[in-house]
């Protein structure tokens, strides 16, 4: 490893060596006493402002001996350090961090002085709640770390930086509780993290894959929530988080499946009422992933899945329609993805535009023209807003909806009792973390079911869920 | 670590197969069949096989207590290549074992699912995941007894609410009118459905056994018989001199509710829920004999995802051959090779106690 | 090794293979699928003997264009004949193109003469039949049950829809029709007693002028195949009379009185209505409450005993004096009386009309063997013979 020589050209030249890009720049200042100095800085994400008020204008007026201690002492940055490295020197610079070489000195002085780009933080669009908190977190690791310390005023807290990522070098903050997360959890994320060689980290989701013990699954294995409030209930039950930089959605480990079902506010509510969402929640997800495969399967295989009458107006709208039952919900299950993936990446006013143009005109003109029968556009209308019940499962829930479907056309009501035994055997058989994703209902931990698709009174929940297996279990005193 | 490959079944989930899986069986097929030989006696045969079983259940499960697997506690007595060799005598009885429930699966589903006689290719499907099944081990399904149990009792329920308002349960009357003969032979032909402890056997030494396991996985499973016992006496009381004539006796007992006529088949929410409980009982047998075949072969990965493939794509082979002989292989099964069921799950269990005592003893 | 390698990728063929025959299944739709646009959805079905063997009558729902928005049911009615009643199905298919399915039957009318020679004969087919359900409604027509699937109701769309309105839970509760279902009316008939009842649907012409409401609008009632709207008159259609049935064939027909006692027997009656004498002059009462039973007492001999207990209160008098008395719906000391008359003769006539055809209608065979067997080996062979009867009839009054 190349080291700092103390000839100040030299260094400066090595390090502008490492650093050719044309944005990484040198700055050449002189103490009043002569002493010269070079400031290396990255032009776009170093605050040029701080460098000049913290780190430039004091050593103007340095004097006595040019040690890295001395010069540390006269730089008012409160975040400093002292590094011989070349390459270290160099990896702070693509920081943001300014690197201050001196003539005489074979080590380096890193000042903390680089810029910040955040947005405020704000409430995040997919988790929303009525009531309770609103902050949502950010890009920035470092704040969304201090949302966290500001809920956690314990030294239980632990934040360690990890870094991720050859040339992104990404900083995931590992957080969890002291004595209440397990050990063989934390170092196994710590492992996981550890392996990953992956060029670049744009967003938490990168590591999701190396989380997850089942990659190439379509099932979700690891956490995610945009809201602090969720991550520290989360680290408070005995879960291990991940907040990438760059990213507003943190990780959480081990993931429960029933995670999903549940929102903060539940946690605002009377219990009565939270039970209720809860539940409706998954009603609304099963119709959704069901009904329109059941109603496919009814026409083909089973009418008396439907009353006669109910089956009358079927056959009555379907007359005309120039598609087989199972093409013709498949057509418009299609449109409806297309319109979703349309109007969530389209500008918002085109979005607004192209809603009417979806609902209104494709839907009506397409019943009026006989290319789709109006009972198919309702079941699919009903479990597309169904499917948004539980919006963090939207990816599986929606390909688990297309398969039922091919399968209900294909084989029938049979198939969809197959494929149904399919997905709970597989899920059945997932744990991440030594954690099983069906739990606490498989395996069966009473006391955990008091805050499942149920929700007990908060006096109730006095124990972290036994499924964490937290060495730390009581949480109510 | 992915699958809990490494996992125990624990007691609970044993209990919970007692309880609530193992009843699931009985009220497909075995209701009419038991009516078309001992009409309204169809309980005491019924009684009789599950006092049987239940003294089989007990038996196996005291077998636990050793914490060996069945090739571990023969191979104790008879050495590894003697032990190898009734493990898979075992395991080719269960495989037949499967034959029985395959066969009122697939004319379930052919009769419940369908308006119309569908083709076999609806059937295939259920071998596929069958062989996903199977290529599990049998340690890690404990856990969707968790989920299946609850489930099935709920369904079962659902389907006795909807169903016990129709019933005359004074059809049952009066007792003994099919006479010692017909009993017998409801009784012998019922065997073929009663063979739970042998599903048990594969299982030894991939659970703990707890104080007083054998007297609770008992209970359970005469709790379980008990609902089936419930069912049977509602089947009759429905159905009366039809019975007989009335296969896949859960599917059709709740279609007489007032309210179906005006919201439809709602109680399908509730037969599904009982064929999605069945398709794993169903598949029970045949990953016991998958186990037996690893117990004897040493766990390979691989192996076993070639057994179950290979067993699962010659049954679904057998049942083409069968399509339209499907009745007389479930007749031939039940009434003439029931005899083979007893040697099983009630020797194999009592001779394997009896071994292990007389070598104490010597 | 190689044979390792080879196995760990079967599960994954297996995968891309079912997931081929899947698509393949989902967008080909040919592998004898019969889905709802190739499906006879038959509402009812009338059969009917004739020289061949049976002349089957279908009522078919005809679906609606998706462009209506009026509610109501069309219907098509196709006739068909055969040696057997599966034949005539399979007629029908042939006919049409379409596949009959018999799912959603609510209705089986069976002709008169059909009725009373080996009922069984016609219903085989029906209880044999997986996919059919036996909980739809049986009864008979008074002449020929296709004729009258076919007529023109002038109170529905279709004439299956009318009649099936006949057995409503609410008529039910007016003691004047007895409707019963395939599968009761088959565990009687397969029972010990060998009997059963059916209703007996007779359908009257609609006296006046043609309603221009009635069935032929607002869903387009009646169908091509038969019947042919306008020409024909509108028919109404009335189930007050029972047949009844032992050992396979129809023995007897119970007038609408007769009828009433058996619904008060089975204490179905509630809000139904009968007339009693008050001095002379004819009364309505109306029954609140309605206990009713047949137990058999076979202690010294056969004995039967019919239990009626109603309460009861003034519904209508034919002559209304106005008086304080008179004002409220308590029925007179002496009406009671005469109501209990009334029911008992009502009674004794139902008693006689089943001993006289054979039938034992109220299962007494069933109840002895259910009872005893030693008995009814004693008495299985003469039982009804043996039968003697006592009636007890209590009429009360709201005080």
């Amino acid at each position: 490893m190349k080291t700092l020589s103390g000839d100040l050209k030299k260094d400066a030249d090595a390090l502008k060596k490492l650093l050719p890009a044309e944005d990484i720049l040198t700055f050449e200042f002189s103490s009043e006493k002569g002493l010269p100095f070079i400031a290396v800085f990255a032009d776009p994400i170093t605050d040029k402002e701080l460098l000049g008020e913290q780190v430039i204008r004091p050593l103007k007026h340095f004097e006595g001996k040019p040690t890295a201690d001395m010069v540390g002492a006269q730089i008012t940055s409160p975040e400093m350090k002292k590094e011989k490295s070349l390459q270290k020197l160099a990896a702070e610079v693509l920081s943001g961090n300014p690197v201050i070489l001196w003539e005489g000195m074979d080590e380096g002085v890193v000042a903390g002085t680089k810029k910040v780009f955040t947005r405020a933080i704000a409430e995040p669009s997919t988790d929303v709640a009525v009531k309770g908190p609103r902050e949502g977190f950010i890009e920035d690791v470092k704040t969304n770390t201090s949302l966290i310390r500001r809920r956690f005023k314990t030294g239980e807290l632990r934040i360690e930086m990890l870094e991720v990522g050859r040339r992104s070098k990404t900083f995931v903050a590992l957080c969890y509780l002291e004595g209440t997360a397990i050990k063989e959890t934390v170092e196994d994320v710590k492992k996981k993290i550890g392996e990953i060689d992956i060029d670049i980290v744009p967003d938490s989701s990168y590591l999701t894959h190396f989380l997850a013990s089942r990659p190439y699954s379509l099932v979700k294995q690891v956490g995610t929530t945009e809201k602090p409030d969720i991550f520290c209930a989360k680290l408070a039950e005995g879960r291990v988080g991940l907040i990438v930089d760059g990213s507003p959605i943190a990780l959480t480990v081990p993931y429960l499946l029933v995670e999903d079902f549940q929102s903060s506010e539940d946690y605002f509510v009377p219990p009565y009422r939270a039970t209720f969402t809860r539940l409706l929640r998954l009603f609304a997800l099963v119709v959704a992933i069901y009904l329109p495969a059941f109603y496919i399967a009814g026409q083909l295989f089973k009418l008396q899945l439907f009353p006669v009458k109910l089956l009358l107006t079927i056959a009555g709208s379907i007359r005309d329609i120039p598609f087989s039952p199972s093409l013709e919900m498949l057509l418009v299950l299609l449109v409806l993805e297309v319109l979703n993936e349309a109007s969530i990446r389209m500008p918002k006013y085109v979005g607004m535009a192209l809603s009417v143009v979806g609902a209104l005109v494709l839907g009506e003109t397409a019943v009026s023209a006989g290319f789709v029968s109006t009972p198919a556009i309702i079941i699919i209308a009903f479990s597309g807003i169904g499917l948004y019940a539980v919006p963090n499962l939207i990816e599986q829930t929606s390909v688990v909806r297309l398969a039922m479907l091919l399968v209900a056309g294909s084989v029938g009501t049979y198939g969809i009792i197959l494929l149904t035994a399919f997905m709970l055997l597989y899920l059945v058989t997932t744990e991440n973390f030594g954690t099983p994703l069906l739990a606490p209902f498989s395996p069966i931990v009473g006391k955990d079911l008091r805050d499942s698709v149920l929700k007990y009174n908060l006096g109730s929940l006095d124990t972290r869920p036994k499924t964490l297996k937290s060495p730390n279990r009581r949480r109510l005193k | 670590m992915t699958a809990a490959t490494q996992k125990r079944i624990a007691p609970r989930q044993i209990y919970l197969l007692l309880a609530c899986i193992a009843p699931i069986g009985k009220i497909v097929y075995l209701p009419s069949h038991l009516a078309h030989y001992a009409q309204n006696d169809l309980l005491f045969p019924a009684v009789a096989q599950l006092l049987v079983q239940s003294l089989a259940v007990f038996l196996t499960l005291l077998l636990a207590k050793r914490g060996m697997s069945f090739c571990q506690l023969l191979e104790g007595v008879f050495g590894k290549i003697a032990a190898r060799i009734f493990v898979g005598i075992f395991g080719l009885f269960l495989l037949y074992a499967s034959l029985l429930p395959l066969l009122e699966q697939q004319l379930f589903v052919q009769s419940e699912f369908y308006d119309t006689l569908p083709s076999l290719f609806a059937f295939g499907p259920f071998f596929v995941f069958c062989a996903y099944l199977c290529s599990k081990p049998l340690s890690s399904f404990g856990r969707t007894w968790d989920i299946l149990a609850p489930l099935a009792a709920a369904a079962f329920v659902g389907v006795m609410l909807l169903s016990v308002g129709s019933a005359d349960f004074g059809a049952l009357a009066p007792a003994g009118a099919a006479g010692g003969r017909g009993f017998l032979r409801a009784t012998a032909s019922a065997t073929s459905w009663f063979f739970d402890a042998a599903l048990l056997i594969p299982l030894l030494g991939k659970f703990e056994y707890k104080k007083g396991m054998a007297w609770k996985g008992t209970l359970c499973y005469l709790g379980g018989g008990a609902a089936v016992l419930f069912f049977l006496a509602t089947f009759y009381g429905i159905f009366g001199p039809l019975a007989e004539t009335q296969l896949f006796g859960f599917s059709k007992t709740s279609k007489y509710f007032s309210g179906i006529t005006v919201l439809g088949r709602i109680d399908y929410v509730f037969i599904y829920a009982l064929a999605l409980a069945m398709a794993f009982y169903v598949a029970l047998p045949l990953q016991g004999a998958i186990e037996c075949g690893m117990q004897i072969a040493g766990e390979k990965k691989y192996l076993r995802t070639f057994l179950s493939v290979a067993v699962n794509a010659l049954l679904f082979a057998l049942l083409v051959i069968l399509e339209y002989r499907l009745k007389q292989a479930l007749g031939v099964i039940s009434d003439m090779l029931f005899w083979i069921f007893p040697i099983f799950f009630l020797l194999v269990p009592a001779l394997s106690l009896l071994i292990r005592r007389r070598r104490r003893e010597v | 090794m190689k044979f390792k390698r080879f196995v760990h990728t079967i599960p994954m063929k297996l995968y891309i293979l079912l997931a081929a025959v899947i698509l393949f299944a989902f967008f080909s739709n040919d592998f004898g699928l019969v889905d709802i646009q190739k499906t006879a959805i038959i509402l009812a079905a009338a059969i009917d003997r004739t020289e061949e063997g049976f002349s089957l009558t279908a009522q078919i729902a005809v679906p609606k264009g998706s462009d209506r928005t009026t509610g109501g049911t069309s219907s098509v009615e196709i006739q068909s004949e055969g040696q057997t009643v599966s034949d005539c199905l399979t007629r029908i298919y042939t006919k049409t193109g379409w596949v009959p399915k018999l799912v959603f039957c609510n209705l089986i009318l069976i002709g008169e003469e059909a009725a009373k020679e080996k009922v069984f004969d016609s219903l085989d087919y029906f209880l044999r039949n997986e996919y059919m359900p036996d909980s739809c409604l049986l009864a008979v027509s008074e002449g020929k049950a296709g004729e009258m699937l076919s007529s023109q109701s002038a109170i529905d769309d279709a004439s299956s829809l009318a009649i099936t309105k006949l057995f409503s839970d609410a008529a039910q509760k007016s003691g004047k029709v007895m409707p019963n279902s395939l599968k009761d009316f088959t565990m009687g008939m397969f029972g010990v007693s060998e009997s059963g009842y059916l209703p007996f649907v007779r359908s009257t012409p609609q006296q006046g002028e043609q309603s221009a409401e009635g069935g032929g609008s607002g869903g387009g009632g009646g169908g091509s195949g038969g019947s042919s709207s306008g020409e024909e008159p509108q028919q109404i259609y009335s189930a007050d009379s029972t047949a009844l049935f032992s050992k396979d064939k129809m023995v007897a027909l119970l007038p609408i009185e007769q009828t009433f006692a058996l619904s008060l027997l089975k204490g179905k009656v509630f809000a139904g209505t009968f007339n009693a004498k008050e001095e002379g002059k004819p009364v309505t009462l109306s029954v609140i409450e309605n206990g009713g039973g047949v137990k058999l007492d076979s202690k010294n001999g056969l004995k039967a005993k019919l239990s009626v207990d109603l309460l009861v209160r003034l519904c209508c008098r034919s002559t209304a004096v106005p008086s304080e008395e008179n004002i409220g719906d308590t029925v007179p000391a002496k009406t009671l009386e005469d109501a209990k008359g009334v029911v008992e003769g009502y009674l004794t006539d139902l008693w006689d009309t089943c001993k006289q055809s054979g039938c034992d209608l109220f299962s007494l065979k069933q109840s002895l063997y259910r009872s005893s067997l030693k008995k009814y080996a004693k008495w299985k062979d003469n039982f009804l013979p043996s039968l003697s009867f006592e009636t007890d009839v209590k009429v009360r009054t709201r005080k």
